[in-house]
């Protein structure tokens, strides 16, 4: 397999002056079949922070052989912001404004390691109540992210329709969650301790509104996209993934699960209500991309149950335990993880008795997707590789932090 | 038979054409924003009209970004007078901190969300502008005994 | 009227033909797209949006036209214009009804299909002639697959040739007059079933229509072929994939559902309003081009290929043997003179 290293990073075509127009540009490199003193070439192409369909700012740099990729490389770092720099100097509970902008379309799930981790630090206990509303809103969370991803995996395959249709799922959630925490993505609801107001009077009656309507329109988005033969005819086979380098390569969430391996935080490491939530986990058997698909297909329908199971079994009492207005925790270092919709989202929390974190780790599932990246490209048709981007369900925000 | 996924996702269509467009003709509609939607920081006033801001800087301290900045002169009794109540309206996120550590209840997450501007220097005003800051004393004992400001956050509840 | 100047307005009468074809169909393909998609499309240009095309058509002509360096100047000025010419010609051919014709040709099926096929070649041009090489990979990718796809489509419609034993376009409609068992039209929809199933499909290719859009995989390439154009060559070479539309879906409506005429009624009958009749057929074919646009996603570029050698052709082929015997052994269709 070709060194990465090896690859010229800048294609150089356009650029003035970057090469002497009688060579060829440094990017091609010649790999000669020889056919009556014909040479091929193969081309390095950039798809480039810019492109319509690399969820964000992925820089893939690809050497094709005419469509087929033969080797590939990622570049990261396009929208670093130093997340995890910046939590040095922000308060406990300031530190939740941080993870709703790693990855922001599951902000709660961030903010609920962001919590969880403070909490186990400060050995307090969450009263039922606000574990209750935490696995609530983090559930309608995992649907929305859900949706996009399955939105902006029918236009990585060419399809339109769908992602509207998903969008205006997304509206309903996204409008309850406003009604809850007061902003429709960056909530900076679960604070250390438990939530930080209770659930607004009526939500429960919007809430389960949306439940009862959201099988059906579940079924409706699996028949459009899944049920298209052209769509399985893309989807199935391509990107295979076996467990061993899942594993390998440190993925979680729902490509794990599809590879076969069926490691659920909620389930392995229980937090918040899940151990009194009954919900089922789907897991894949061979890791392309329609287990993918079907497997968050099937976290959706698994979320929605789990919502109601909130909304009708919510528990009285307080919404928060009670924190000092500047937490100042113990010394010492903990790592906590919840399942957020892209796999274990880790905040690894290490403390000095100050107001501020000493050190601050944010483990983003979406990283070791984009290095899987590499693995699996290499024999996929550019047409795929765009494809198996959106099959795994990578979010830049929290990647590069 | 083969095809039928592709006819199914054809009638889905146009099943979703005859429902109708979702649209709200923003800026001719508009929706309704929920209470606790959290939009630009606005002061509160109390019956009289007077600011209920104390300039406790409990807000500025609150801030992760330091968007707030208040000018304070403080007199000989102990009075203090506010010269600038600055905000940074382009650079704030919208968190809701400062109102949450309010302990007078001085400000709010107002619903304006229509804030753009041409000019850059709109992007920062004050919030208060060479007024008294009111009393501690007597801003505490206007609030009724039941309400707890530490607890309750995250915005107006009417 | 001297015939040169008959000529004359008759090209022009084409000309703007097409032109208004431009502007309705990207105003319908936004409004259409819009309400499948649960939104409105176009509203704020003149009532309901109807201006938004003719806007952008003059925001077009007025945009700067930009030259990327490193093009290749000739066939980067000449690409728009080879695929702009043949779809205009395309339409010399079209039979609107029995008298409206821009000219009558007695091979006018075989004109049409030939003209198309150089559009190809123009987007080869264009993908070449732009020093991107996404450009460069929709260029090559259009080369594959029109190129490819002339063939099932040229075979696909063969056996309604056979049945009707001319390639006027005219005279196809007219073999489809009157009525089998006095209730159903004689439209060779009917009959020949599978033979517009596959040029519908070898038409969309040829087309470069969703679900085989790959030369401009909007969510893949950018734009494909056309990603360095700008101004109006970007126009010329947009304006002329909504004329082939409209020609493929005229040829579909001729070939196969009866050009001008109405069930019931004789083509005699239907003289008076039947440009009328053929061009809402026409939208409608276009209608559902548009609706299969919004819903499905996109073949790949190997299946594409595999689609058509494996499957499209052999198809063809055994539907042009099957219709021969049908035909040699129920003494059907135009009878050999002599």
């Amino acid at each position: 397999m070709t060194d990465p290293r090896d690859l010229v990073t800048d294609v150089g075509l356009l650029a003035e002056g970057a090469h002497d127009p009688g060579s060829p540009p440094a990017g091609i490199r010649r790999a000669p079949t020889g056919v009556d003193g014909l040479t091929t070439e193969h081309l390095v192409i950039n798809m480039g922070p810019q492109h319509p369909s690399t969820h964000g700012v992925l820089r893939l740099i690809v050497e094709v052989d005419g469509e087929e990729i033969v080797a590939a490389e990622t570049s990261l770092g396009y929208l670093h912001r130093g997340i995890e720099k910046l939590a040095e100097t922000r308060r406990y509970n300031q530190l939740g404004t941080l993870m709703d902008r790693g990855d922001y379309v599951s902000g709660m799930h961030g903010e609920q390691a962001a919590a969880l981790a403070v909490e186990r630090l400060l050995e307090v206990e969450v009263p039922p109540k606000a574990r209750w509303t935490r696995s609530l809103v983090a559930e309608l969370t995992r649907i929305a992210s859900h949706l996009i991803w399955y939105g902006t995996f029918g236009l990585d395959t060419g399809a339109m329709g769908q992602f509207l249709y998903a969008m205006r799922d997304r509206e309903s959630i996204l409008d309850i969650l406003e009604a809850i925490s007061g902003a429709r993505m960056m909530f900076n609801y679960i604070r250390p301790g438990g939530v930080v107001a209770d659930l607004p009077a009526g939500i429960d009656g919007r809430i389960r509104r949306f439940c009862n309507g959201f099988d059906a329109y579940l079924d409706e988005h699996h028949a459009l996209l899944g049920g298209n033969e052209i769509f399985q005819a893309r989807v199935q086979g391509v990107g295979e993934i076996d467990a061993d380098t899942a594993l390998a390569f440190g993925l979680t969430g729902a490509n794990l699960r599809a590879s076969g391996f069926g490691w659920d935080v909620r389930r392995e490491r229980p937090y918040d209500a899940y151990p009194q939530l009954d919900f089922d986990v789907p897991v894949g058997t061979t890791g392309d991309a329609w287990d993918r698909y079907m497997v968050r297909m099937e976290e959706m329908r698994q979320a929605n149950r789990m919502v109601r199971q909130c909304v009708d079994g919510m528990p009285e009492g307080d919404f928060t335990a009670k924190v000092p207005k500047v937490i100042r925790p113990p010394e010492g270092e903990v790592y906590a993880s919840v399942e957020s919709s892209r796999g274990e989202t880790g905040v690894h929390v290490v403390s000095d008795g100050s107001d501020t974190p000493y050190r601050y780790h944010y483990r983003a599932p979406s990283l070791f997707a984009c290095q899987v990246l590499e693995e699996i490209l290499p024999g996929h048709l550019i047409a795929d590789a765009v494809m198996l981007i959106g099959s795994l369900d990578i979010m830049l925000g929290e990647t590069d932090r | 038979m083969w095809g039928t996924g592709l006819i199914k996702g054809l009638a889905i269509t146009m099943r979703n054409l005859a429902r109708g467009p979702i649209t709200v003709k923003y800026p001719y509609e508009k929706l309704e924003l929920p209470e606790r939607a959290r939009w630009a920081v606005a002061p509160k006033f109390d019956a009289s009209g007077n600011p209920k801001c104390t300039a406790c800087m409990a807000c500025v301290r609150a801030c992760p970004d330091y968007i707030l900045d208040l000018e304070v002169h403080t007199a000989q009794d102990k009075s203090k007078h506010v010269e600038h109540f600055r905000y940074e309206v382009g650079a704030c996120m919208m968190c809701g901190l400062c109102v949450e550590a309010c302990p007078f209840d001085a400000i709010e997450m107002s619903h304006d969300y229509e804030l753009a501007v041409t000019d850059p220097e709109a992007l920062a005003y004050d919030l208060l502008t060479d007024v008294d800051a009111a009393s501690p004393k007597r801003a505490r004992a206007e609030k009724p005994a039941a309400e707890k400001p530490a607890a309750e956050g995250g915005g107006p509840d009417a | 009227m001297s015939p040169a100047l008959v000529i004359v307005l008759r090209i022009l009468a084409a000309l703007g033909l097409m032109l208004a074809n431009g502007v309705v169909l990207i105003y319908m393909l936004r409004k259409v797209l819009g309400h499948l998609h649960l939104r409105l499309g176009p509203v704020h240009v003149g009532p309901k949006g109807v201006f938004q095309t003719t806007m952008d058509v003059l925001k077009l002509l007025s945009k700067e036209d930009v030259w990327p360096s490193g093009v290749d100047r000739a066939l980067f000025y000449l690409a728009p214009m080879v695929v702009f010419v043949p779809s205009l010609m395309a339409y010399a051919a079209l039979a609107f009804s029995e008298t409206w014709r821009i000219t009558d040709l007695a091979t006018g099926l075989l004109y049409t299909f030939a003209v198309l096929s150089i559009v190809p070649i123009g987007i080869l041009m264009a993908g070449w002639a732009s020093a991107n090489k996404w450009s460069l990979l929709g260029g090559m990718r259009a080369a594959a697959q029109q190129i490819a796809y002339e063939v099932p489509l040229l075979l696909s419609v063969l056996p309604v040739v056979m049945i009707v034993g001319s390639l006027n376009l005219g005279d196809v409609v007219l073999a489809q007059d009157g009525m089998w068992l006095g209730f159903l039209p004689k439209w060779f929809v009917l009959p020949q079933l599978p033979a517009f199933v596959l040029f519908a499909v070898a038409g969309l290719v040829e087309l470069n229509q969703t679900p085989f859009d790959m030369s401009e995989a909007e969510s893949e390439l950018v734009s494909g072929f056309a990603t360095e154009y700008s101004a109006m060559k970007f126009g010329l070479l947009f304006l002329s994939e909504f004329s082939n539309s409209f020609v493929i879906s005229a040829l579909g409506v001729t070939l196969f559902f009866g050009g001008w005429l109405v069930p019931w009624v004789s083509s005699e009958a239907i003289q008076p309003i039947a440009p009328v009749v053929f061009m809402i057929k026409v939208y409608i074919g276009i209608f559902v081009m548009m609706w299969i646009r919004g819903t499905f996603p996109r073949v790949r570029i190997d299946q594409l290929m595999q689609l058509g050698w494996k499957w499209l052709i052999p198809a063809s082929l055994g539907w042009i043997m099957v219709t021969g015997l049908v035909m040699k052994l129920w003494q059907l269709g135009p009878q050999v003179v002599g």
